[in-house]
């Protein structure tokens, strides 16, 4: 159905961002807080709308479209600025304006002491415009705006005080990195648009593709994805990336942005399942990047970098689930966890907040006593989400990406080297499973330590530092996160009759998988059962390292038994000197020796200068023609023109 | 009216000359009003061609606002003048950075400001010339006419190496322009039979020239290409431009970036291409790949810089390879976006060194290591400096990301002209390494904003730096503007060169079906533009 109001979406906030950003600083400041939240309030009032429109409308043609104007059209190709709300789309705007406004609100209580509070809301209302743009996009062009634009703010908020060096190079190593995948997802563009000639998806969705193309194009934009979601092998910016304020690295890097290359996939369905092969790819590359993220979680000390490495861990299940097919329940899993990841970094900002800018775990204990009493207690809800020892909202995301990748046959029919004799892959499922399964208890253990150390046992810090809670604008999103960590797990809840579940609600959204009907390798009973198991493992065994009262024991005695995987291990394995020592030094090195080999010595000194003494030196021999007799000057002249006269006239 | 509307394009080229004039007999002392008739006179020649863009009509094949008067007939030279789409973009560029040019070294320059005012409006009407000349003869007046003013502002109002660097200038297009020159004097003896009337005409030899054996068209081809070339500057004829642009005051710099480096990308659209159309599909494949190193390593010598100046030449090596690579690769999305990409860079570059030249009169020096911290004493000018960063390394949402989108995506698609290496197509190669420059970009750029205005206050922030003042707020809101602008609403750039473009891919690529026999240009008129025929018939 076209409508014309969707472009009010991503526009107020816009408007919000300049208004902001060009007038904010000579604002009230209760009025530039009005701006900021009511914007994206709105946007989301209106998105609500949009999304009773669409839940009302009957399954596939649930959607309203809106061209907004073309954009710019050459030759054969016509990229529109064009707004799809589909029940994907429309509710990622429901998570991205709710949580959205409720960061927003928090930030005001955050930000309030800060003098360049106009210029963080001014890029907090930007990035939520280009993450709508992103998710309500129509076509592939419009994406990459709100991708890069997402990828701009997320540039400008990490490196929001740029004061400090440290800062301002981990927003521009995001940047770089980000652009890295950028780089992937335009040639991925290229590709379907060389090959179909178009880049709306409606479009891409009927075009033929040879198996070949798909898989390039599907690949090349996952290389996208790897750089915005963090994964391997592109993940190193988001744990730097928590250098920007709290509340940023809950809304941009834990509920929304980072999320934007599940969505991505999930939009693109359509042309994943025509490249089972890719899909194979990005289901290993997000079973691998959620262990290494949960195993280097267990040994991070600053409580930012836990939930870093956990949202770069829990990305990858998300990955993992849109790779086995199971689109449904990998962009449900993206749901739940912008609930709970949201809430547990709030929670995170209120201890920093409430200790004065302290994150190092060491340095904490015992805040649940010490006042923070709200905080402590949404962030136990939500840690129990993400832990799954209870069966609420991430218990049950992340049992259904597992329970899928364990019953997948989207690889039966593939072999592990192109040539037909050899294996199969259909071990692949089942290992993905076996691996989650372990990340689950890694996950569960490095949650549970977290937990403990901070808001159990006794207060560490420095005596002069006196722990207090936060103000209500700023527990109260916190609180509402909680709850909805809980009653997330409504849409969730298995049982294939529930009409109310994601998985009902977005039937006929995603493309299918080739391998049929899933197989049923373990009842579903037994799953949960063993989810449960492994579950309250991890916190059996975060309890005994860290019980009350053992403070800091536990990294100490894990230190004991392996001295050097817990260096490694704390010093994120190194992977960031790895690519220093790869990348980073090799290609600024190439360039200084090239300015100075190519450019200085070979071009300008030899060539350029070289034959500027030549001439020299040729002239030293001319300069007895230039004696300043005008008359010879004169005829030497004349004799030049007859010559060309000759030549272009008679002889030509 | 009438003569108005039918000299609209001579009044465009000449106003600045008349501000030159004026100057002329002012005395000598009197820098202000030196300066004020200088800002008039550039606003006059603006406010002139906006008729231009008004009137223009994208449809119509052929030149608008024509205007031709026999000069030495005998001899085949007229004053023949008109615009194309390509030629209305570049002019509208150059006239509306003529006040932004003026008004940038409003306090910096305050010697011989008489001199410096009469330079920067030759120049003016020098380029504007260029573009506009439709015989080859004015257009190489004009084309040389812009060396000497621009020898001038690099020589005497530069900084310590000044010298070296406008005489390096001088000689790298000197050199170029004098084998252009021999090659004009070819076409002109080959343009009709021994005895009859030669001519100079470039809408009649551009008739003739398809016919060419295909070793002369070569050769010329060669000629001209040399010569815009290093304008544009092609690697690895690139080394005057670092120089040049160091050591030109930022005003020198804004016009050299902003307008005098099309002048060669210009070139190679206007007559090395079309007119030896052979040779430019035989020698696409080379300058595509040359283009495609000029973006690679133009941006690794970024990298390699401490001079904030001559980072920012170096990263024009880079964005001009864009445009080398686009016109080469001979589809609609790559010229289209080439030509666009023109203009952009004109606009964002040109930005840059306006602001950076502002960073240098605060605090006299370039020197990198001296920068940090602008953004806190500064914060204005540091915006304003980050949004036109932006632009440079193409975000959406500005006109960077439009030209650098479509060149790429043109060559991707480019099959034919581009051809294949063994089995892979040279088009989806090139590509896919001038896509390299987008991560480049972004590495040397950001590194350059951290260095300026991020991190601690050093040296260059502590002293003398001032925020924007309401003179240089006139300057960057219109580039702002213009950045967003285009970056949001492309289309009527993009239609201004529609015709223009499909015209000269028509020539060079698909040279058969443009030409049913022989050697005539003409062709039936596209039956879906109005007023295609109309054009036609009027030639």
């Amino acid at each position: 159905m076209e409508v014309s109001w969707l472009y009010l979406i991503p526009l107020l906030p816009l408007l919000g961002a300049a208004v902001n950003g060009l007038v904010g600083r000579f604002l009230p400041k209760a009025w530039l807080y009005a701006v900021a939240l009511l914007v994206v309030l709105l946007s989301f009032c209106i998105g609500l709308f949009a999304w009773f429109e669409v839940a009302r409308l009957p399954g596939e043609s649930a959607q309203l479209r809106q061209l907004v104007y073309t954009w710019f059209s050459v030759g054969s190709l016509r990229v529109d600025l064009g707004l799809t709300f589909d029940r994907l789309s429309g509710t990622l705007v429901l998570v991205v304006t709710g949580v959205g406004f409720l960061i927003h609100l928090y930030s005001v209580g955050y930000m309030d002491e800060d003098p360049a509070y106009w210029r963080y809301f001014a890029y907090l209302n930007l990035f939520v415009s280009m993450m709508l743009l992103l998710v309500l996009a129509d076509n592939l062009v419009a994406m990459f705006v709100g991708w890069e634009g997402v990828g701009l703010c997320s540039y400008l908020l990490v490196g929001f005080w740029y004061d400090d060096e440290t800062k301002a190079y981990a927003g521009r190593k995001a940047f770089i990195v980000n652009r890295i995948g950028d780089f992937g997802f335009l040639i991925g563009i290229f590709v379907l648009y060389f090959y179909t000639g178009q880049v709306g998806f409606q479009a891409l969705k009927v075009a033929p593709l040879s198996l070949g193309v798909a898989s390039a194009a599907a690949a090349l934009l996952f290389v996208g994805a790897t750089g915005k979601s963090a994964q391997l092998p592109l993940y190193v910016w988001l744990p730097d990336a928590m250098a920007g304020p709290t509340p940023v690295s809950a809304l941009i890097h834990a509920a929304t942005m980072v999320t934007a290359g599940v969505y991505m996939v999930a939009r693109l369905s359509f042309l994943y399942v025509q490249a089972p092969g890719v899909m194979a790819v990005v289901a290993t590359i997000g079973i691998l990047t959620a262990l290494l993220g949960a195993v280097i979680g267990t040994a991070q000390m600053d409580i930012k970098r836990v939930l870093a490495y956990s949202t770069v861990s829990q990305l990858g299940y998300m990955f993992v689930g849109v790779g086995v097919g199971a689109f449904a329940a990998g962009t449900a899993h993206l749901i739940t966890h912008s609930f709970f990841k949201a809430c547990l970094f709030l929670g995170s900002g209120a201890v920093i907040h409430g200790l004065h800018g302290e994150q190092d775990l060491s340095r904490m204990g015992g805040l649940r006593r010490a006042g923070l009493k709200h905080t402590a207690a949404t962030f136990f809800v939500a840690t129990v989400a993400i832990t799954g020892v209870l069966p609420i909202s991430g218990f049950f995301s992340k049992d259904e990406i597992l329970a899928q990748a364990l019953n997948t046959r989207a690889f039966d029919f593939l072999t592990v080297l192109p040539d037909p004799g050899s294996p199969r892959l259909s071990f692949l499922g089942p290992t993905i499973y076996l691996v989650g399964t372990l990340t689950a208890l890694i996950t569960s253990f490095y949650m549970w330590r977290c937990y403990l150390l901070a808001f159990e046992g006794e207060y560490r810090g420095p005596a002069e530092v006196h722990p207090h809670e936060a103000p209500w604008v700023m527990t109260l999103p916190v609180w509402i996160l909680a709850a909805l960590s809980v009653v997330g797990a409504l849409i969730v809840l298995p049982g294939h009759d529930l009409r109310f579940t994601w998985e009902h609600f977005t039937e006929g959204l995603f493309a299918r998988t080739r391998g049929g009907a899933p197989a049923e390798r373990l009842p579903e009973l037994v799953a949960f059962g063993i989810a449960l198991v492994v579950a309250w493992a991890g916190f059996a065994t975060a309890w005994s390292l860290y019980a009350p009262g053992r403070a800091l024991e536990g990294d100490e005695r894990i230190a004991r038994v392996s001295p050097g995987l817990r260096k490694a291990l704390a010093a994120s394995l190194y992977v960031d000197a790895l690519y220093d020592r790869l990348v980073v030094k090799p290609l600024w090195a190439t360039a200084r020796t090239l300015w100075r080999v190519v450019d200085a010595t070979l071009i300008d000194g030899l060539l350029v200068n070289g034959t500027a003494q030549a001439v020299a030196s040729v002239g030293s021999v001319l300069r007895r023609f230039q004696n300043g007799d005008v008359q010879r000057y004169a005829a030497v002249t004349a004799v030049g023109v007859l010559i060309l006269v000759y030549v272009f006239l008679v002889r030509g | 009216m009438d003569f108005l509307q039918s000299h609209l394009l001579t009044l465009v080229i000449f106003a600045p000359i008349l501000g030159a004039v004026i100057i002329a007999f002012l005395p000598r002392d009197e820098g202000g009003q030196h300066k004020g008739v200088a800002l008039l006179a550039s606003l006059l020649t603006f406010a002139l061609s906006v008729p231009l863009a008004a009137g223009f009509r994208p449809a119509a094949r052929g030149f608008s606002f024509e205007q031709r008067t026999d000069w030495a007939p005998n001899l085949g030279f007229s004053y023949h003048v008109g615009l194309d789409g390509v030629a209305l973009l570049l002019v509208l560029l150059t006239t509306f950075l003529g006040p932004i040019v003026v008004l940038s070294s409003w306090k910096y320059i305050q010697d011989r400001v008489k001199f410096y005012c009469i330079s920067l409006l030759v120049l003016e009407t020098a380029m504007v010339g260029t573009l506009a000349a439709l015989d080859l003869v004015l257009f190489y007046v004009f084309w040389e006419a812009m060396l000497i003013p621009m020898y001038l502002l690099i020589g005497m109002w530069g900084s310590e190496r000044r010298i070296y660097a406008a005489v390096k200038f001088f000689l790298f297009t000197f050199v170029g322009s004098v084998l252009m020159l021999l090659a004009i004097f070819y076409l002109w003896s080959h343009s009709a039979p021994p005895g009859q009337l030669r001519t100079f005409d470039y809408v009649a030899l551009q008739a003739q020239m398809p016919s060419l054996a295909a070793g002369t068209q070569k050769w010329l081809f060669l000629a001209f290409a040399l010569a815009f070339a290093i304008k544009v500057p092609v690697w690895p004829l690139h080394t005057w431009l670092p120089d040049a642009h160091t050591e030109a005051p930022a005003a020198g710099s804004i016009v050299l970036a902003g307008v005098m480096l099309k002048m060669g990308t210009f070139g190679f659209v206007r007559y090395a291409m079309p007119l030896f159309p052979a040779a430019a599909l035989q020698y696409a494949p080379a300058i595509a790949a040359l283009g495609v190193v000029g973006i690679v390593y133009g941006s690794l010598m970024c990298m390699a810089q401490q001079d904030l100046k001559r980072l920012i030449a170096y990263s024009s090596v880079a964005h001009l390879g864009f445009v080398m690579l686009g016109l080469s690769a001979l589809t609609p999305e790559a010229v289209n976006g080439a030509v666009l990409q023109m203009v952009n860079h004109g606009v964002s570059t040109g930005a840059l060194f306006l602001i950076v030249g502002y960073f240098y009169e605060r605090t006299h020096t370039r020197d990198l290591s001296q920068y940090g911290g602008v953004a806190r004493v500064a914060p204005a000018l540091s915006a304003v400096f980050l949004v036109v960063v932006l632009s440079s390394i193409g975000l959406p949402g500005t006109n960077g990301f439009i030209g650098e989108f479509l060149i790429l995506i043109g060559t991707f698609t480019s099959t034919t002209p581009l051809g294949n290496w063994g089995s892979l197509p040279r088009g989806q190669v090139l590509s896919v390494l001038a896509a390299t420059g987008v991560i480049l970009g972004a590495v040397y750029m950001l590194w350059m904003v951290q260095r300026v205005i991020f991190g601690p206050k050093r040296r260059a922030a502590e002293h003398g730096m001032t925020d924007l003042t309401l003179r240089e707020w006139l300057t960057v809101v219109p580039l702002l503007a213009a950045i967003l602008l285009i970056g949001v609403y492309p289309q009527p750039f993009l239609s201004a060169t529609r015709v223009p473009a499909e015209e000269l891919i028509q020539r060079v690529a698909r040279p058969r079906a443009a030409r049913p026999q022989g050697a005539g240009l003409q062709r039936p008129p596209d039956p879906d533009l109005p007023g295609a025929a109309r054009a036609e018939g009027e030639r």
